[in-house]
């Protein structure tokens, strides 16, 4: 039954998207106008996938942090992608594709920096263990700096554009093709299924790193392998989508709330949910100001945050 | 850091908003009074002070590129000691030292050149700056540049304080006369589009809607009062724009990035190339060479009357 209500609202949320939009199009032409076939379908199940993936990333890096506040953008990466986004225009690197792939691998060199960081002992060889806590700092640390770098860049530069990096930075969905959909579709699966098959060791790890160990759990490849996978799956998302906040810190909460805490349950319901809430608050950037349209990472907030307090109440309540 | 990274992106906004575009505010005070008694000059600025001079500036520091080329214009250039990184026309102004980006303008960097005036286009920042000038003795002009009328209103009181009243009333005088000639019969219909992910184009409030008007064009996005926004890609597609106004920077001049992008295909502008390509030089400000600015628009929309 709960299954059935966030497949239903997937499919609502994919809906309204394919016909609410600022340009007018006649139900008779919803199959034929270019405007659905290549702006919106893309775009909704571009949305989609993203905010399933933010949210999958954000449940397991929740889980293996032991920590709730974990967000997919908590390690650093927003400032990597963003450093590599301003880099790409200061260098006037040409391109359609110059400034999402400079985000990519400015997210990349972020998630390096702080993998290292987090290496604890061992002095960084195979006996390493992978701190949270350091991991966490070490994340904060370097998105801060990147971010500082980035921003004495665009202080003495003369590039009028490089002020736009803030807005693509923010930006949303809009690069949303085809092509976008199909790149993201052939790199997304990996990581997705490297966190889905540690749905079980994440339960165990819930309860401890050492009673984990006890119940002969791997956690060291675990930790490793869980960060990575759900880096790389973040910097998919930026590099196509910019940042955008609250749907991997929100859904998994929510979904907990529905689903409890066992991850081979709350995984898959985090991307569909993560998927519904993106898809829907794109669709409501888009009509609410029509014909301008509001940043998306404006309206997961406005949605996300009122609900999210709701059940905080309700669950603090009992 | 989020928090951080907010505030960067809110100044960045304003200055998007702000000295590319032009902000849009609310009408400003309309009045200028000069008095000329024993050469002490009195004048009422757009953000409603009352500035009082000796005597007409000799050391000016202009914070804007659109205040820098208008006191040139003037014949004030010799006046003027300190200018931004952004004023680069004429070519004459490169001569003159910066002071920084005009972004914030460093108070210090201003107080150096030891100016007897300041002149900054008119925002919330500037109006703070222009206070605690004021307080170190140092008269500050804050000017509103946003739209064509501004500009013959800033001619007339630069020109006050310059001490060339008689070329600023010239110049605000070619600048009506560019207002209230008649378009074109036959409009083109085109859009301003400044940046591509998110999209953004030119609205109502920017003085590049006025020059598209003068010249024969229809601004499709006529209907947002702002000077920018930020619109969906379906909705320039479906507006369905004859051509896309583009405004040249130094950066490589050609056909803008995402021409090549697929979802951009949608936009018949793009699809068949139709772009026009528009100097910075010329169009990057409210400028008081505009009736040149309108003929070259109105030129370049010939081809596809």
């Amino acid at each position: 039954m709960r299954w059935l209500g966030l497949a239903g609202l997937s499919v609502v949320a994919l809906t309204l998207a394919v016909v609410l939009g600022p340009a007018h199009v006649a139900w008779a032409d919803l199959g034929r106008s270019p405007i659905v076939r290549e702006l919106r379908i893309p775009r909704a199940l571009l949305g989609f996938v993203v905010g399933g993936s933010l949210a999958v990333s954000g449940a397991s890096l929740q889980a293996l942090m032991r920590n709730p506040l974990a967000d997919p953008f908590l390690l650093g990466l927003s400032g990597g992608a963003g450093l590599g986004a301003v880099a790409a225009i200061a260098l006037h690197l040409g391109g359609p594709w110059a400034l999402p792939l400079a985000a990519f691998v400015g997210a990349l060199v972020a998630l390096a920096l702080v993998f290292r960081l987090g290496l604890v002992g061992g002095g960084g060889g195979g006996g390493a263990e992978l701190d949270p806590r350091v991991l966490l700092l070490g994340g904060v640390a370097v998105g801060a700096f990147a971010g500082a770098v980035m921003t004495a860049i665009i202080s003495v530069s003369e590039a009028a554009q490089l002020r736009n990096a803030f807005l693509w930075l923010w930006g949303g969905l809009s690069g949303a093709s085809w092509y976008t959909l199909l790149v993201l579709c052939l790199y997304v699966p990996v990581p997705l299924l490297v966190l889905l098959a540690a749905a079980r060791p994440l339960d165990v790890l819930a309860l401890g790193e050492e009673p984990a160990r006890y119940l002969g759990a791997d956690v060291t490849a675990l930790k490793r392998r869980v960060y990575l996978a759900a880096s790389l799956l973040t910097a998919a998302a930026v590099a196509v989508s910019g940042v955008i906040g609250f749907v991997g810190l929100m859904v998994p909460h929510l979904c907990r709330g529905v689903w409890g805490q066992q991850h081979r349950a709350l995984l898959p319901a985090s991307f569909l949910g993560g998927g519904a809430l993106l898809v829907l608050a794109d669709t409501a950037a888009r009509v609410a100001v029509a014909p301008r349209e509001l940043p998306v990472g404006i309206v997961t907030a406005l949605i996300g945050v009122p609900l999210f307090a709701l059940l905080l109440r309700r669950w603090t309540a009992t | 850091m989020r928090r951080w990274a907010d505030r960067i992106h809110l100044a960045a906004r304003l200055l998007v908003s702000v000295a590319v575009l032009g902000a849009c505010g609310r009408a400003g005070d309309r009045q200028t009074a000069a008095s000329q008694a024993s050469g002490a000059l009195t004048v009422t600025d757009d953000a409603g002070h009352r500035v009082t001079l000796p005597a007409p500036a000799r050391r000016i520091v202009s914070v804007a590129p659109s205040s820098t080329e208008l006191l040139f214009a003037l014949g004030a250039g010799p006046q003027v000691v300190g200018r931004t990184t952004w004023c680069k026309y004429p070519p004459a102004a490169l001569a003159v030292p910066v002071i920084g980006d005009g972004l914030n303008p460093s108070l210090e960097a201003v107080a150096a050149r030891r100016p007897d005036l300041v002149v900054l286009y008119r925002s919330a920042l500037n109006e703070a700056a222009a206070a605690q000038l004021a307080r170190i003795g140092v008269p500050a002009l804050v000017v509103k540049q946003d739209r064509l009328e501004d500009l013959a209103r800033a001619a007339q009181l630069l020109g006050v304080v310059t001490g060339h009243s008689s070329t600023g009333d010239t110049i605000a005088a070619a600048i009506d006369a560019v207002l209230r000639t008649p378009p074109p019969p036959r409009h083109v219909r085109l859009a301003f589009v400044v940046w591509d992910n998110p999209p953004m184009v030119i609205g109502a409030g920017s003085y590049l809607d006025q020059i598209a008007g003068l010249a024969g064009g229809v601004n499709v996005f006529h209907d947002i009062p702002a000077a920018s926004a930020t619109v969906s890609l379906e909705t320039i597609a479906a507006r369905d724009p004859q051509v896309i106004a583009v405004l040249d920077d130094s950066t490589p001049v050609g056909e803008p990035a995402y021409t090549a992008r697929p979802e951009w295909q949608v936009v018949r502008a793009v699809r068949l190339r139709r772009f026009v390509h528009l100097p910075a030089d010329l169009f990057g400000r409210p400028s008081p060479r505009t009736a040149e600015a309108v003929a070259e628009l109105r030129r370049l929309l010939e081809a596809w009357r």
